[in-house]
């Protein structure tokens, strides 16, 4: 794994935004896991539960974005699918955590400068606070 | 039940607890719960070892198939959690000592004509806003710039108060 230094040109360019659209996709996943709850609820009882339910979702989902804050930057070792693992350095992840931007991914063939990762290749990413 | 399809609640309930996550390519992950993403499912672990650097790892939640809790969490193990991952929110005070920082700022604004209440842990002025723990200047909130700019320089000049960090 010497000379990892060597950059690697990109293969492939990740996608950009739909040019024709607004930006909100009614067939991401966030919407359709939001959408139930964004329906007003008929009866008070269902409501105050629908408040704690918000609640949960946004404390949960402030600290997911504040862990992601603390990984921006670092170092971070991706384990994929058949054990690989790669190391790179972590950037951004999208709103709905479907795809990873990387930059100085190592692998086999050299140093990938810029990268996306699909998520759903990857199933664990590890860093040091 | 698939774990992606839990709910906030459900997710919540593993929220400080150590746990062993299983993942579709049979390996195991141990950590303490900091949080499951509600968008992604994902959780992510906190594993504090000793003599080594407090680590962190996010198991993506298409790939976790189990979740098993092997000893629940304390309000400790939640306060070294939050110091190690929320570092501006760590809260170093007690019950106690919160209890006390609260009620002498409700103290000094009322001595300051401020109409204040307690409402919980929190402390509410004039319906118009509140002072969360630990009550410092940063901790006040509301729509109001007039009377937030009033109650924080109230809250930083009272008597007594800690220098900020």
């Amino acid at each position: 794994m010497s000379g990892m230094k060597t950059p690697v040109s990109v293969l492939r360019l990740p996608r950009g935004p739909e040019p024709n659209s607004r930006g909100f996709d009614p067939t991401s996943p966030r919407f359709i896991a939001l959408c139930p709850t964004t329906l007003p609820s008929s009866s008070s009882s269902s409501g105050s539960a629908d408040e704690e339910e918000q609640r949960l979702r946004a404390e949960l989902r402030e600290r997911f974005l504040r862990t992601l804050l603390l990984m921006t930057g670092k170092r971070v070792r991706f384990d994929m699918h058949e054990h690989v693992r790669v190391h790179a350095r972590f950037g951004a992840s999208d709103i709905d955590v479907l795809n990873l931007q990387v930059c100085d991914l190592e692998t086999p063939l050299g140093v990938q400068r810029e990268a996306l990762l699909r998520s759903q290749d990857v199933i664990a990413c590890s860093f040091e606070v | 039940m698939q774990w992606s399809a839990g709910s906030p609640r459900y997710w919540h309930e593993f929220v400080n607890h150590e746990v062993c996550v299983t993942t579709a390519d049979q390996q195991r992950f141990e950590g303490r719960v900091f949080t499951v993403d509600p968008v992604s499912a994902s959780v992510v672990l906190l594993s504090v070892q000793e003599s080594e650097r407090p680590s962190v790892r996010v198991i993506l939640g298409h790939a976790v198939t189990d979740v098993q809790i092997l000893r629940r969490g304390t309000e400790e193990t939640e306060r070294q959690m939050k110091s190690v991952l929320l570092p501006d929110r760590a809260q170093s005070l007690s019950a106690e000592e919160l209890k006390s920082r609260r009620e002498s700022v409700r103290l000094w604004l009322e001595q300051n004509r401020v109409p204040v209440t307690e409402d919980g842990e929190v402390l509410r002025v004039a319906n118009a806003l509140t002072i969360s723990a630990p009550y410092r200047p940063g901790d006040c909130s509301s729509a109001n710039e007039i009377i937030l700019s009033r109650v924080q320089s109230l809250v930083e000049s009272r008597p007594g108060a800690e220098a900020p960090p």
